[in-house]
């Protein structure tokens, strides 16, 4: 009897790997097909789309790299991420604390409204905000910043909000009396002990800015300031007049996603744990 | 203590609530305002201020005798409908899967989340060539063993570009979604499910009156965001069919609105907006009420 049970167990957890193992062939399948098709002409892409490249051949890459302005996209993209990101993060972080921290019906009902314009989706505001942005001289990076730190903070505050009644206020009130300032007790004291949080936040934000289409086109059009995304989108609609440009599509594509790729080897085991806590709490 | 925090509090919360009101409320009322004016987008027609370009509730009505938003509108629906539905069932699917899986859970966990992190517009154009020469020329044409016509060509035809969407959405979000799913069902008790196998409760009978009402907060999650997801999309959708074949979704029409009218009408566009708003706004606010009230029954 024992034996049957274990027996069937066993052939169950293999049927289990089997379907599991075709999910992620299935999951991987488009990146093949992405980082193959990279290095192949037109004709060989539409001839054989599913074999490996006959020569590994880097010139289509370099085609690419030249279309989308490789450089300058790439820094233009960096620094509104990391400095939008950065401000997000922070000034969430800091409003969520002090949400929690003062009980008062003003605190509350900022709270709520926070929350609230959580349901406002970017298309009900987009043409407002850029003509308001036109009207303050903000409709170029700096504008863009602004405004991701804008859209960002909603989620982001309520995400830190439900994590920041966990932090204990006496180690907060220890450290004050030890003489830290509040800036201290929140870089000291309670940053820290919310870091799982601050992963998810960084993560959430970072490929939301970093993959943004609509915002960069409405604001930047089509100059020397465009994003990775923004350049590929103008590279693909430019030459694509006369049927799809694959053979400067995929080696494009493949470009703007190598540097998540590289960011996610590294920090999977946190982004995968940290998306987790914040699902939890959100 | 309550002082200091008060007074930090009046301070430090000033960043947040200049870029919240710069960028959202204001914006936000302007929208609004701008809605029941002929805005076209620099200027006010006849006008210099909107005071006196007001025209009532014209774009409203235009906007609700416009083909090309009532179409976009029910194609909206429809894809939300069947893209939410594909996401849950198969993150659900994958995440009890998962679960039950002895080695290797973090692995697949991984390889599951990774599409997540790649961009909506990039990757719709990998699945663009996809559909278009994989699917159709290769995988499941004529010549094929095996083949299925309702998966070829399926960006040129509405009812089948909802399917394909949906199918690019979910190979998206389904590896995120399986995380809330799977940290649902790792807070259920094993020894509920034992109690009711000794009570001779067979495996549906256990999914239905176990995981599925433990599942419930994951569930509100869950749905909420697939709903609102779906409902916004554009990137995709721009990136597969263009919107064109009648398959716009609201998104990429409030986009195109002003492009296609000279002068451009933002007035009429901006109603659009307010619309998609109020729709997304009650769909959201109902969802959870339902939802939340099943979680307490539950």
């Amino acid at each position: 009897m024992r034996e049957s049970m274990s027996a069937k167990k066993k052939v169950s957890q293999i049927a289990l790997y089997i379907v599991l193992a075709i999910i992620a062939v299935y999951t991987v399948f488009p990146i093949y097909f992405l980082f193959v098709n990279s290095f192949k002409s037109q004709k060989e892409i539409v001839a054989s789309p599913m074999a490996l490249p006959k020569t590994w051949n880097l010139q289509y890459l370099k085609n690419a790299a030249e279309q989308i302005d490789l450089g300058p996209s790439l820094f233009n993209t960096l620094l509104i991420t990391v400095i939008a990101v950065t401000v997000i993060v922070l000034v969430s972080a800091f409003t969520a604390w002090l949400m929690v921290r003062n009980k008062t019906k003003a605190s509350k009902a900022l709270f709520l409204i926070f929350t609230a314009a959580m349901l406002i989706p970017f298309q009900s505001v987009m043409y407002p905000l850029v003509s308001l942005m036109e009207m303050l001289g903000l409709k170029n990076t700096a504008g863009l910043i602004i405004m991701y730190c804008g859209f960002g903070l909603s989620m982001t505050v309520f995400l830190y909000h439900g994590f920041m009644k966990s932090v204990p206020i006496s180690l907060e009130e220890a450290a004050l009396i030890d003489g830290a300032n509040i800036f201290q007790v929140f870089f000291k004291v309670v940053f820290p002990l919310v870091k799982p949080i601050t992963v998810t936040t960084v993560i959430t934000n970072a490929m939301w800015i970093w993959n943004d289409y609509l915002l960069p086109f409405l604001i930047i059009g089509n100059n020397d300031k465009k994003t990775l995304t923004l350049s590929l989108y103008y590279a693909k609609s430019l030459s694509g007049q006369y049927g799809n440009p694959w053979e400067l599509v995929f080696p494009a594509v493949l470009i703007c996603a190598v540097p998540i790729l590289v960011v996610f080897i590294f920090l999977q085991k946190n982004i995968i744990e940290g998306i987790a806590a914040g699902a939890v709490k959100g | 203590m309550e002082k200091f925090y008060k007074r930090w509090f009046n301070i430090l919360i000033i960043p947040a609530l200049i870029l919240f009101v710069v960028v959202i409320i204001v914006p936000f009322i302007m929208g609004i305002t701008y809605s029941f004016t002929a805005w076209r987008g620099s200027y006010f027609k006849g006008s210099e201020h909107w005071w006196g370009a007001l025209a009532g509730v014209t774009n409203y009505i235009k906007v609700f005798r416009s083909e090309k938003f009532l179409t976009a509108l029910i194609f909206t629906l429809k894809f939300t409908v069947v893209a939410v539905i594909m996401k849950n069932v198969a993150s659900l699917a994958m995440a009890m899967m998962v679960k039950k899986v002895g080695k290797g859970k973090g692995l697949f966990r991984t390889i599951y989340f990774f599409p997540n992190l790649l961009g909506g517009l990039a990757m719709g154009f990998v699945w663009s060539f996809i559909f278009q020469n994989i699917f159709s020329l290769v995988l499941f044409s004529e010549d094929s063993p095996i083949h299925i016509p309702f998966l070829c060509d399926m960006l040129q035809d509405p009812n089948k570009a909802i399917f394909a969407m949906a199918i690019m959405a979910t190979w998206q979000s389904a590896g995120y979604m399986l995380l809330i799913y799977l940290n649902g069902l790792n807070n259920i008790p094993d020894d509920l499910y034992e109690a009711a196998s000794i009570d001779g409760a067979n495996a549906w009978q256990r999914f239905k009156n176990i995981t599925l009402p433990m599942l419930m907060p994951a569930f509100t999650i869950v749905f909420f965001l697939t709903l609102s997801q779906s409902f916004k999309m554009l990137d995709e959708n721009l990136a597969l069919t263009s919107g064109n074949f009648g398959t716009r979704m609201l998104s990429l029409q409030i986009l195109l609105s002003t492009r296609e009218n000279t002068p451009a009408n933002y007035g009429m566009a901006q109603a659009q907006a307010v619309i998609f708003f109020i729709l997304i706004a009650v769909i959201s606010v109902a969802q959870v009420s339902v939802t939340k009230r099943k979680e307490i029954e539950a």
